[in-house]
């Protein structure tokens, strides 16, 4: 009698405690951001990678610090100055029990330019000729010229069946119907700007994932968010606010976790022969282009005092910045020292330049983008007129800054940049290559920058294979445009994470990306 | 009748092109979507090739008549930032919105009308100038304020009510509504309120105001020396007297909460139109932007449509006229 009490109780109390395990198996996440579309060659947009990656995956992957590692493909290499070879994986199954071989992948490379949207994925196809299948686990790729940095181009190709049909577009995948991948979550549905609601997929190839469902709920405003964490409707929330950070740090019942992000604050100073809108003195327009003379550019540069940027402007959450990128990225100079804050200094440079008294200058910022980039372009006004400048500073929002900038309309602006790919050709032959529009390098070079020197350096690496001599030949390059003050680093910013105390693990990567697969319960 | 509605609906089509064509040569003015959308990886010839298969290299009156051109044959554009069409986006989100809108309208007016009549009815008393005082608050206080106070307080503090989303969805009639499950309920409830402050506020103001007017008046003297009851009074002559501008108010309220819900709507999460309208004015999604504001103008002329038949039956000395 007693036994079987006992054992009714043990029962019970089995039940009892199997019963939070299995809602464990659950993970709601708040997101600042979702997906536009499930299609995943629709748009380059971050937090449209980052949620379809759970779905499909990539041929080739990327760790927290966005260095390149194997994933669909096991390995890849250059054959010859045109051609790359990847190893496709072996047993890899797709959700509907297809398996994959280098036909898929190949089908997925020449899908995109039928499909994608204004944020075009063809940026990174567009140095691919053709796709050769050689057997089922061998594919090469052709390139026009030569392309070394082809293996970071492909970190976003997502790979579909080829059994998708190019007919197939945006409205099959977001029904489900076509939404196959190799992923470790199935999809099962999603409604724009709500949420992303997935199941385990167990044929899954990699390490199987801790939680049998997750969902991704986008909670686009800040507050709403935090609101969401704090009652219980989500377990963890990305992109806290700084000052609720602050407040959060005191609460025990919270978990905080904090990265560095990709994104850099730069100033991009135009050095036109003629400046877009007038720098004057005294209300008399300046003759010639004052931002044109290196010494105005490096007074400008030693009047920003990082560090208190970081402290006290964007409470803690930063970096100073010494270049365009974080340290580890492909191209990283370590010769750029730290960035100095002299004030004495720059008021030389200043003088020497002939404004001893300083100018009156126009200055804009981008006042949505990225968090702090408002507060961060006011402090700056208020560093520089302590050298005498009088700073119109003015920061706007995304949708107004982001075509007058195209139209080339500002003399002096700042915006945050995200080195997305983790090497230097993406970010450097964008911005400060000189403008070419037929090797379609210098596209977002808005400032006029030109350097012989720096192109011819950048141009070569761009031409080649070997790795070491490539890495050397872009930190040469980013040393270059740096000492020249092309564009003016200020800090990196760093992004928050929060969950309930001592629910999840997870380390935080630089691309902010939150994998529910990369999480785990706390031990 | 068929005259007035004729006329109506030509003033309506006026006011729809006179409206898209500000609309889309504002949002023309803004600049090229294509500049907030690209990708920083990009290079000059895909931007080049993007605008103009977007058509955005056409002089501004090409592309306006390409639109009215797709709008007559029922295409209103498909969002840049989707790639589905307008319509669809904008009717999967309609739901959420009218359901939240007919439950804060629902509140305000069931107790704005009675707190102001009651309060128009005994001036100067007490209770009167507790309703008074509590609708200067309902107008003066922002809405994410009181937003964030009662998600702190009933979602965070107390965990009575969830801070925010959409609930499970029942049916009722034909609709898929949240209103048709008590998880639904739980959810709307704290957004619905804190919509429906503001035009509480406004019904209490004005129902007073009219209440005092109207019981100064001839009629009323009249009735009361008459002997009726002045319950009878208010209800039958009265309320009817003040409504005219109650409705007024009310259908020019239901519009622009239906079109605008939008800070409601983000502090709660409510997957509502006014979110997505705001988000696309922030990615420049121009099909959304431009599609959307005419439809909202329809939804006005429509409502104000409706207002005019309602003032006719109600006071039978407005007469609708056909012609002029």
């Amino acid at each position: 009698m007693l036994k079987t009490l006992l054992k009714g109780g043990i029962a019970a109390a089995a039940l009892w405690a199997a019963a939070p395990g299995a809602m464990a198996q659950e993970l709601v996440i708040g997101l600042r951001a979702g997906p536009d579309s499930i299609d995943p060659h629709w748009s380059t947009l971050g937090s449209q990678a980052e949620a379809l990656r759970h779905v499909f995956d990539t041929l080739v992957g990327v760790d927290e610090n966005l260095q390149l590692i194997p994933g669909l493909a096991t390995g890849w290499e250059p054959i010859d100055e045109d051609t790359w070879e990847f190893k496709i994986r072996e047993g890899v199954q797709f959700h509907n029990g297809e398996t994959l071989t280098a036909h898929d992948v190949k089908f997925s490379i020449e899908r995109i330019p039928a499909v994608t949207g204004p944020m075009s994925m063809t940026i990174y196809t567009k140095r691919v000729k053709d796709v050769e299948v050689i057997d089922d686990n061998t594919l090469h790729v052709h390139t026009n010229g030569t392309a070394p940095s082809l293996p970071n181009d492909f970190i976003r190709l997502f790979v579909v069946p080829a059994s998708t049909g190019m007919e197939a577009g945006n409205e099959e995948f977001n029904s489900g119907e076509k939404a196959i991948g190799t992923g470790p979550y199935e999809y099962v549905s999603w409604e724009p700007k709500g949420d992303l609601k997935l199941e385990r997929f167990d044929g899954y190839w990699g390490e199987t994932p801790h939680w049998q469902t997750v969902i991704r709920r986008e909670i686009a405003d800040d507050a709403a968010r935090v609101a969401a964490l704090q009652s219980g409707q989500v377990d963890l929330i990305n992109y806290v606010p700084a000052s609720d950070y602050l407040t959060m740090q005191g609460n025990p019942d919270l978990d905080t976790f904090v990265s560095d992000s990709v994104y850099i604050l730069n100033i991009a100073p135009s050095v036109k022969d003629e400046e877009p809108q007038p720098i004057t003195i005294d209300g008399k327009e300046v003759e010639g282009n004052p931002l044109q003379d290196l010494r105005v550019r490096k007074a400008l540069d030693l009047a920003i005092d990082r560090n208190t940027l970081v402290r006290v402007v964007l409470e803690g959450l930063g970096t100073p910045a010494n270049q365009l990128m974080p340290e580890g990225f492909f191209g990283y100079s370590d010769k750029l020292g730290e960035r100095q804050y002299d004030l004495e200094q720059a008021k030389a440079l200043m003088a020497e330049a002939g404004y001893p008294d300083g100018f009156e200058i126009d200055f804009t910022c981008t006042n949505n983008r990225v968090p702090g980039d408002a507060v961060v372009c006011e402090a700056l006004a208020q560093m520089w007129s302590k050298l005498g400048l009088k700073v119109n500073a003015q920061a706007l929002n995304g949708t107004v800054f982001f075509p007058a900038a195209a139209r080339e309309e500002y003399t002096m602006t700042m915006s945050a940049w995200g080195t997305l790919t983790g090497e230097a050709s993406y970010t450097y032959g964008s911005l400060t290559h000189s403008k070419d529009d037929e090797l379609g390098l210098g596209a977002f070079n808005r400032t006029g920058y030109a350097n012989a020197e720096f192109d011819t350096l950048f141009d070569e690496g761009q031409m080649t294979l070997d790795e070491a001599k490539r890495r050397d030949l872009f930190e040469q390059a980013s040393f270059i445009a740096m000492e020249d003050r092309a564009l003016i680093p200020t800090v990196i910013l760093q992004t928050v994470w929060a969950a309930e105390a001592d629910t999840l693990s997870f380390t935080p990567r630089t691309d902010q990306e939150t994998l529910a697969y990369k999480i785990s319960p706390a031990e | 009748m068929t005259g007035f509605l004729l006329q109506r609906l030509m003033q309506a089509a006026a006011v729809i092109v006179a409206m898209s064509v500000i609309v889309f040569t504002g949002v023309f003015a803004i600049g090229n979507p294509i500049d907030v959308l690209i990708d920083p990886g990009a290079d000059q010839a895909i931007r080049a090739k993007l605008i103009a298969q977007y058509g955005l290299d056409q002089p501004l009156w090409r592309q306006y008549f390409a639109f009215v051109g797709n709008v007559v044959r029922g295409d209103l554009g498909t969002s840049m930032v989707y790639n589905v069409p307008v319509v669809d986006l904008v009717f999967s989100r309609l739901p959420a919105t009218l359901e939240l809108v007919l439950v804060s309208v629902t509140i305000a007016a069931g107790i704005g009308i009675p707190a102001g009549i009651w309060a128009g009815y005994h001036p100067g008393s007490l209770s009167a100038r507790a309703i008074m005082a509590l609708s200067v608050l309902g107008f003066s206080v922002p809405t994410f304020w009181i937003g964030m106070l009662l998600i702190m307080t009933f979602a965070v503090q107390l965990g009575w009510l969830p801070s925010g989303g959409r609930g499970d969805l029942g049916q009722l009639l034909w609709f898929e509504t949240s209103l048709a499950t008590a998880d639904g309920w739980s959810h709307v409830i704290m957004p619905a309120i804190n919509l429906s402050l503001f035009k509480m506020g406004l019904m209490i103001r004005l129902s007073r105001a009219g209440m005092v007017e109207a019981m100064r008046t001839d009629y009323v003297r009249f009735a009361r020396a008459q002997g009726l009851p002045d319950h009878q009074i208010v209800t039958r002559h009265v309320l009817r007297n003040i409504s005219i501008p109650l409705v007024t108010v009310f259908g020019l309220e239901l519009g622009s909460t239906l079109a605008f819900a939008v800070v409601t709507e983000s502090v709660f999460n409510w997957p509502g139109v006014g979110k997505l309208i705001i988000d696309s004015i922030l990615q420049l999604d121009r099909p959304v932007m431009v599609s959307y504001l005419v439809m909202v103008v329809v939804l006005f002329v429509l409502i104000n449509l409706v207002v005019d038949l309602i003032y006719a039956r109600l006071d039978p000395r407005v007469r609708l006229k056909g012609g002029a």
